[in-house]
């Protein structure tokens, strides 16, 4: 039996704000599983785990864990269920981006068959494990969709967000409560794999029922690992990385470090869950989704295969594209607008959120630090948006451009709905792609003074080749004089 | 729950500033006569007419700026600074130049360096000292409307105006001790000793100020970094009863409270951080304490807000807080872009 303390946190976020949270409307049915879908879309490069090559050929015929994409991070995606390969053709991605991938379709069938892994077993090295999360396609489930195995090295913390801090969202407080064995077991394995001693949980008071379940699955697992839950209060954006680290263990990540530099391991209890059933051989091939806002007609989580086309996904909250004004992947801070919606869902789709924005109109700011009480990095967006509105990156870069977090807090707050998120988000892409230009500038300027070095020295060189040359031709020239007025003939 | 309470838009925010005005502008008419409601009718006129007129100009799109309500506050914030018997073009003009110099030249709302009211009555009592000074209605002799209305149209007669309380001070009162100055009837006829009629005044736009407050338009920082300054220097000072001026008198007597809640708390030209504003509002207080005890005019505050709202781009660059990650807070500008 796992050894077990829950207490509620000391710490405070510096901002921070208490929306609406309409999260009881999703959570109120129970989860539904999705039937399999006529079609199914993997793009080859926004599937999580950086850019990807197509493992399978068209007209092949895939089983339900099957690799069909290898990325360059090492992950491998697999196929979600059994079908044929119809085709692979460039398509609009689920992504922030909307940009446009190769997308492998896969046409489904009755088979049931499964294609699944060896299950590990224990002791395995920590190559091994990481080779697994690698072949199951293991990547962060929360979001970012980070891959999971470039963040294990050594640490001795793992906290799991089992926050769930965004507004509508509730996939993460279902799997909790129905698959908290799964996350539970996770979270011990990569300990013991690890040597990680701690592990912390770090949850909103708003999931008693999730809370229950974790409770519950820690006490009755058989492990000594020790777990600490620690309760959070409700209020955005308590989930966002280095805000739990704060509000969990009171540690501060400095600006510009990642939570592995401080020995601090940062998983989603998704990700945990996926990495107990790789470890069983099932590669990640279904994740939960949350259908909901106020347009969608039936609000539910369901578990739905990856590449589930939006519109199967609609279909299921009863809803169609005709009576939503706009559809939302994630929560209405963070989560981004979809422009085509005959795209496949991604591991990292947690929500679907279909609602009237109502969108008002923006007003001038007249600087009244809403936005900077709510701020969670304590910034002062109204600076912030000021040197942005004139161009001046690089005093928007003094004022902490780099240290936002882009949580959206101070949209929400703001009188004359500016929408700031979205000006720091452009801000700070046009900042990395300054310095990634500077340091392209930097590496061309070392390489032309290196090679104008290098040219003069080989001049140089030459140069004294032939002077010395010429030297030795005078001085033959004279020894031949020499010789010559010395023995006239 | 206080979140729900916050106005949702710039518009509600400004419209809750004009209701929390109400209470001082209606005891101010109860006390001072119907000059007061002239005033604001003519402020509010021509704060539209002139903000109309400059969006025009600008090329701006006129409704929705007009209904944000920003220039009709701007106005009545000036009319009730002004001298309650003003004639009816020192209003237009003053908002003339709050509106046309004091927002719009900068580039509208959100974009005056400077607080647009304090900055017109500033102008005005430059340009137009004898109105400025002289008009004050004597709160124990508030003008009957009709003489009201002909003091509107600056015609009226003399004999309804008086010097205010903080004027007395520094004049009539020099060389007087403290119970000859007892004597006077603003101070005999008040129910605080301080200055009949005027307190009620100052304790209704303290009253409108704490409905701000709970409705978290404004914060506590600048009331009580200003009223804190100006009571703590005043008190300290107050040793001698026979000349200075006490301190519940610069409290109640003068624009104080009025400033305290509705002049200084101007977001876009005052400073932006809790701390910045804390530390604006202190400089307000002093300069007014100063100015009030050694300058030439009775009251102050225009000047000291005028002057600290220069100060502001200092106070916000050494008065952010500390970004969550780093180890000190950010100072200076970065840099001159």
């Amino acid at each position: 039996m796992a050894d077990l303390n829950i207490q509620t946190t000391r710490f405070q976020l510096p901002g921070g704000i208490e929306p609406e949270m309409h999260k009881a409307c999703s959570t109120e049915t129970p989860l539904e599983q999705l039937d399999t879908p006529k079609h199914l879309y993997f793009p080859v490069h926004y599937s999580g785990g950086g850019r990807g090559e197509s493992l399978v050929h068209v007209g092949q015929r895939v089983s339900r864990g099957t690799p069909i994409i290898q990325t360059d991070s090492g992950v491998v995606h697999c196929a979600s269920r059994g079908g044929q390969i119809v085709c692979v053709e460039p398509r609009a991605v689920l992504h922030a981006s909307n940009d446009i991938s190769d997308t492998i379709v896969i046409e489904t069938d009755e088979r049931l068959d499964q294609d699944y892994l060896e299950p590990l077993s224990w002791p395995w090295t920590r190559e091994i494990l990481i080779q697994r999360a690698l072949d199951a396609g293991i990547i962060g489930l929360g979001g970012a969709g980070f891959p999971s195995h470039q963040k294990w090295g050594a640490q001795h913390t793992l906290v799991i967000n089992a926050a769930e801090c965004e507004p509508y969202l509730t996939a993460d407080d279902l799997l909790m409560r129905v698959d908290a064995h799964s996350i539970v077991r996770g979270a011990c394995l990569l300990a013991r794999t690890f040597e990680i001693q701690r592990i912390v949980i770090g949850i909103e008071d708003n999931k008693s029922h999730a809370l229950d379940a974790l409770t519950t699955a820690i006490q009755s697992a058989r492990s000594d690992c020790h777990f600490e839950i620690v309760i959070l209060p409700t209020r955005y954006p308590s989930g966002g990385e280095r805000q739990l680290i704060w509000l969990t263990l009171g540690e501060e990540i400095q600006s510009g470090q990642r939570p592995s530099q401080h020995g601090i391991l940062v998983h989603n209890p998704g990700t945990l869950a996926a990495l107990s059933r790789a470890v069983d051989g099932k590669p990640i091939t279904d994740r939960i989704v949350t259908l909901t806002g106020d347009q969608m007609r039936s609000p539910k989580n369901v578990l739905a295969p990856i590449g589930t086309p939006l519109t199967e996904l609609l279909a299921a909250g009863h809803t169609d594209l005709e009576h939503i004004s706009s559809l939302v992947i994630g929560g209405p801070f963070m989560g981004f607008e979809v422009m085509h919606h005959d795209v496949g869902m991604t591991k990292t789709t947690n929500c679907v959120l279909v609602r009237d924005p109502m969108p008002l109109p923006i007003e001038p700011c007249i600087r009244c630090g809403a936005c900077a009480e709510a701020c969670p990095v304590n910034l002062q967006p109204q600076l912030l948006l000021n040197a942005l509105e004139s161009q001046a990156l690089e005093r928007a870069s003094h004022e902490g451009l780099a240290d936002c977090i882009e949580c959206a807090a101070c949209n929400a707050v703001c009188p004359s709905h500016i929408p700031l998120a979205q000006w720091f988000r452009h801000g700070r892409a046009r900042l990395q792609a300054d310095t990634e230009a500077q340091q392209r500038a930097d590496a061309a300027r070392l390489r032309f003074t290196s090679r104008t070095e290098r040219l003069e020295r080989l001049a140089k060189e030459q140069e004294a080749r032939r002077t010395a040359r010429r030297a030795q031709s005078v001085d033959a020239l004279a020894r031949v004089r020499q010789a010559r007025e010395g023995n006239p003939s | 729950m206080m979140q729900r309470l916050r106005p949702q838009s710039t518009s509600a925010v400004m419209y809750t500033v004009l209701l929390a005005l109400c209470p001082g502008a209606v005891v101010s008419m109860w006390v001072y006569g119907m000059g007061v409601l002239f005033n604001m009718l003519i402020a509010t006129v021509s704060a539209w007419g002139f903000e109309a007129l400059c969006l025009r100009l600008r090329g701006r799109p006129i409704l929705p700026r007009l209904s944000d309500h920003s220039a009709l506050l701007t106005g009545w914030l000036l009319a009730l600074s002004l001298p309650q018997a003003a004639p009816w073009w020192l209003v237009v003009a003053g908002v003339g130049c709050a509106i046309v110099l004091g927002k719009h030249l900068y580039g509208g709302l959100g974009h005056n360096p400077v607080n647009p009211a304090m900055l017109a009555y500033a102008l005005l009592l430059v340009s137009a000292p004898v109105s400025m000074t002289t008009l004050w209605v004597d709160p124990l002799n508030p003008p009957e409307i009709t003489l009201a209305w002909s003091a509107f149209l600056g015609i009226a007669p003399d004999g309804y105006t008086s010097a205010t309380v903080l004027d007395l001070y520094r004049t009539e009162f020099i060389g007087l001790t403290q119970p000859e100055m007892q004597n006077h009837p603003l101070l005999a006829q008040s129910v605080f000793g301080v200055a009949a009629g005027t307190e009620w005044v100052a304790l209704a736009y303290f009253a409108g100020g704490l409905g701000l407050l709970a409705c978290r338009v404004i914060t506590w920082h600048i009331p009580v970094g200003f009223l804190g300054s100006l009571l703590l220097l005043s008190a300290l000072f107050a040793i001698d009863p026979d000349t200075a001026t006490p301190p519940l008198t610069h409290l109640l007597a003068g624009a104080s409270l009025f400033a305290a809640f509705f002049i200084l708390t101007d977001p876009v030209s005052g400073a932006t951080s809790p701390r910045g504003r804390l530390w604006f509002a202190i400089g307000v207080g002093c300069l007014t304490y100063l100015i009030r005890t050694f300058g030439q005019y009775p009251d102050a505050i225009a000047f000291a807000v005028l002057l600290m709202n220069f100060a502001v781009p200092m106070i916000d660059h050494y008065t952010r807080p500390r970004i969550v990650g780093r180890d000190a807070s950010v100072r200076g500008s970065g840099g001159l872009s």
